[in-house]
């Protein structure tokens, strides 16, 4: 047997002061994050609907999961009600921050939506709120063309 | 259903959407880019903490095993054959023998390099057959670089050595 | 030191496996579905093939390589609900380019200790995520130490292996073309293919020196895709076929990652995991009792490599067999009628479609322009990866 090295002095980290792996990712939407990005330009939302048992997806997609069978979107109004919410006072990086962020039961799905609430004067459970999109051109096709949720 | 029956062609059909190298680049699509930013620090364990100090000090070592009788080389703390602690320390030279070589003309994100790079893996003088690491050749023109050519390390003056193996540059043949 | 570990093992198990549908999806270098969707599409092919529907599948696993392909980590999780894993048991396996067979050998295992009778295998991939290339990802692969500062691309190992073993051989590049040649043209049968052409070996040998001796048609590309298999119990079998085909050996293996105390001109540890699958096969002169071949491909060397590991040919006759067209459709021992990566493409565990599926369909007489001109029996298909590491092997008949 060999004596361990025991000083941690010797004991090397590699690099000493980190290194970063060069990498960035590019997510397409998929065939139902396209149709659903694009009616969101033009104002409206869509869900998806299970021809066999009649699920109703939010977000949108093209197949059951539960029959593997085809789905067909429908238009829903976007609106919904609060189900659970939180106050959130650190971000990704521990910096200070002050946001709600909630989980809305969207009318008329079965699927919720996660995302910040703003211009309330408090939150509540069972709390109907209603979305604010951003302009047409300001919108980059993804979540964040949804720019908050408000009280009705 | 297909089951059954021959001389069809399997697969029926292929589906999925191709996209063109524009589609991404000009957002023709919609699409979300994220840019990590995630820095790692790895702990070097025994075994390498004593090479990477070694290193430092202008030497290479490796570690034995008296049960199987191997000089291993890159170090490690235990024989994965015999699967027991190793015994000692031994130095090595920094000399050795090229097993096999490439010449990169690419760079790890694959755009390519103005200047080739020369890959090898170096059979190090002292440490058992067979006991390599990979290092890069220099001082030496691409068409000369031959399998069983004797090299040396050529090291960084010792105020530069970090106690990494980049405290090697490279390695040149030994002439004679 | 050789270990003869395989002597010992047993193999005992409760019941046979059968396979009784395959599909898989396109093969291109970005496509535009998810991940999700991919897995839908290849399982909905698979299940109209076999004549089945979801609820009859018992149980899923899944085979999908790293994940800093596509981004997410915890991949298996997010595949779940496009791959048919909603309410019933789910397994991801992962060991690098392997997975491609190592994922039917996981679901061999769900129905031969008889825990299911009806297990849905599904491979996916989508290399295209990752920027600025999907080459990038494999920087994480290295050793942090020994390896990364000097900044390597993986196509160096690959190149200083074939550097071995055309040395150790006495090999020439001429003769490796000769792979890249045969399987691009292959390829141009399979609707799914991505770069599939008719070249010569003059084409191969003036591309784009990558790292010599490899160059650019001596690789195969990145790509996005999935593909799907359905293994079950004999019971099962013989209600919706009179002629299924059997699994009747696996076996798998892995080296260690420091690959450079390796002599790398022969892979021992696909000889290791041939050993495994060919005893419990009952196959004693593998280049005899093969009838066709689908070794992993994705250097034109590799395919020589793997035949000399898995038995095909002796050590350094591989491209002999090549040159005297011995391993082409109508040749005697037929070596990836598919086209294999090299013309259909790369999605590392998505491979399954062009390796167990397509020995699959040779099997079962489906491959229509590709099915080989010989008659077949026995097929084996072999998938490799990580650093130069695993070997999973996997042999099928259809006669039990």
């Amino acid at each position: 047997m060999i004596e361990k090295i025991v000083d941690p002095e010797k004991m090397r980290h590699f690099p000493p002061k980190g290194g970063k792996i060069e990498l960035y990712w590019v997510y397409t939407s998929g065939r139902a994050g396209e149709e659903f990005f694009r009616k969101l330009r033009e104002g409206k939302f869509i869900a998806a609907k299970c021809k066999k048992c009649g699920h109703r997806y939010f977000p949108p997609r093209i197949y059951c999961e539960f029959d593997f069978s085809e789905t067909e979107f429908y238009e829903i109004t976007g609106e919904g009600c609060v189900e659970a919410f939180t106050v959130a006072t650190l971000d990704l990086n521990e910096e200070p921050m002050e946001e709600v962020i909630a989980m809305i039961k969207l009318d008329n799905t079965d699927g919720r939506i996660i995302h910040v609430i703003k211009d309330a004067k408090e939150v509540c459970i069972g709390m109907k709120v209603k979305p604010v999109l951003r302009r047409p051109e300001e919108m980059k096709g993804n979540i964040s063309d949804i720019a908050y949720y408000k009280p009705v | 259903m297909a089951v059954g029956r021959k001389k069809i062609s399997c697969p029926p059909y292929a589906e999925g959407t191709a996209l063109s190298e524009k589609d991404i680049s000009e957002r023709r699509v919609t699409l979300f880019e994220d840019h990590p930013n995630l820095v790692y620090s790895w702990t070097a364990g025994q075994a390498m903490s004593r090479f990477l100090n070694e290193l430092k000090n202008g030497k290479l070592i490796a570690t034995k095993c008296e049960k199987c009788g191997r000089i291993i080389f890159p170090p490690r703390i235990y024989c994965e054959l015999c699967y027991k602690p190793i015994d000692g320390w031994v130095y090595v030279k920094d000399t050795g023998t090229v097993q096999t070589f490439s010449i990169s003309y690419i760079d790890p994100d694959a755009r390519p390099l103005e200047k080739p790079v020369i890959v090898a893996v170096i059979a190090v003088d002292g440490a058992s057959p067979n006991m390599g690491i990979m290092h890069v050749l220099g001082e030496v023109e691409p068409e000369k670089v031959y399998i069983g050519m004797r090299v040396k390390a050529v090291w960084k003056p010792e105020n530069e050595r970090e106690g990494a193996i980049t405290d090697i540059k490279y390695w040149k043949p030994l002439e004679g | 030191m050789e270990v003869e570990i395989v002597k010992g093992l047993k193999f005992h198990k409760k019941q046979d496996v059968a396979i009784v549908g395959a599909g898989m999806t396109t093969f291109k270098r970005r496509l535009l579905e998810t991940g999700k969707e991919l897995s839908y599409f290849a399982v909905k092919q698979a299940l109209e093939e076999a004549g089945l529907d979801i609820k009859d599948i018992e149980m899923v696993v899944m085979g999908s390589a790293p994940d800093a392909f596509d981004g997410t980590a915890l991949k298996g999780e997010y595949l779940l609900d496009g791959a048919g894993g909603s309410d019933r048991p789910y397994l991801r396996v992962f060991v690098g380019g392997g997975t491609g067979v190592f994922a039917p050998i996981a679901g061999y295992w769900h129905v031969a200790s008889g825990l299911a009778d009806v297990c849905l295998v599904v491979c996916e991939e989508k290399m295209s995520c990752c920027h600025p290339h999907p080459q990038s990802a494999f920087k994480y692969i290295w050793d942090p130490i020994l390896d990364r500062p000097l900044k390597p691309n993986l196509i160096w190992i690959f190149a200083l292996e074939m550097r071995r073993y055309m040395h150790v051989n006495n090999i020439r590049h001429e003769d490796i073309a000769l792979v890249s040649v045969k399987n691009k043209a292959n390829a141009l049968d399979h609707p799914c293919a991505q770069v599939a052409e008719k070249i010569t070996v003059e084409d191969v040998l003036n591309s784009e020196p990558m790292a010599l001796p490899v160059r650019r048609l001596d690789v195969s590309p990145p790509s996005d895709g999935a593909a799907a298999l359905i293994m079950v119990a004999p019971h099962i079998a013989r209600q919706l076929t009179d002629e299924p085909v059997w699994v009747t050996g696996v076996g798998w293996a892995l080296d260690t990652t420091h690959w450079t105390n390796r002599d790398l001109y022969f892979p021992r540890y696909v000889a290791e995991a041939a050993k495994m699958a060919y005893r419990m096969a009952h196959i004693t002169d593998p280049r005899k009792q093969i009838d066709v071949a689908e070794p992993y491909d994705p250097f034109d060397y590799k395919e020589l490599h793997h035949m000399e590991g898995l038995g095909l040919a002796k050590k350094g006759e591989a491209p002999i067999l090549t040159r005297e067209g011995v391993t082409a459709r109508d040749g005697d021992l037929p070596v990836c009628p598919s086209g294999g990566l090299l013309g259909v493409g790369n999605p590392i565990a998505a491979t399954m479609g062009v390796k167990a599926c397509e020995i699959y369909w040779q099997l079962a007489y489906r491959a229509g322009k590709r099915q080989v001109a010989k008659e077949v029996t026995t097929g084996v298909c072999q998938a490799w990866g990580d650093l130069m590491q695993v070997g999973t092997v996997m042999v099928m008949s259809n006669k039990r």
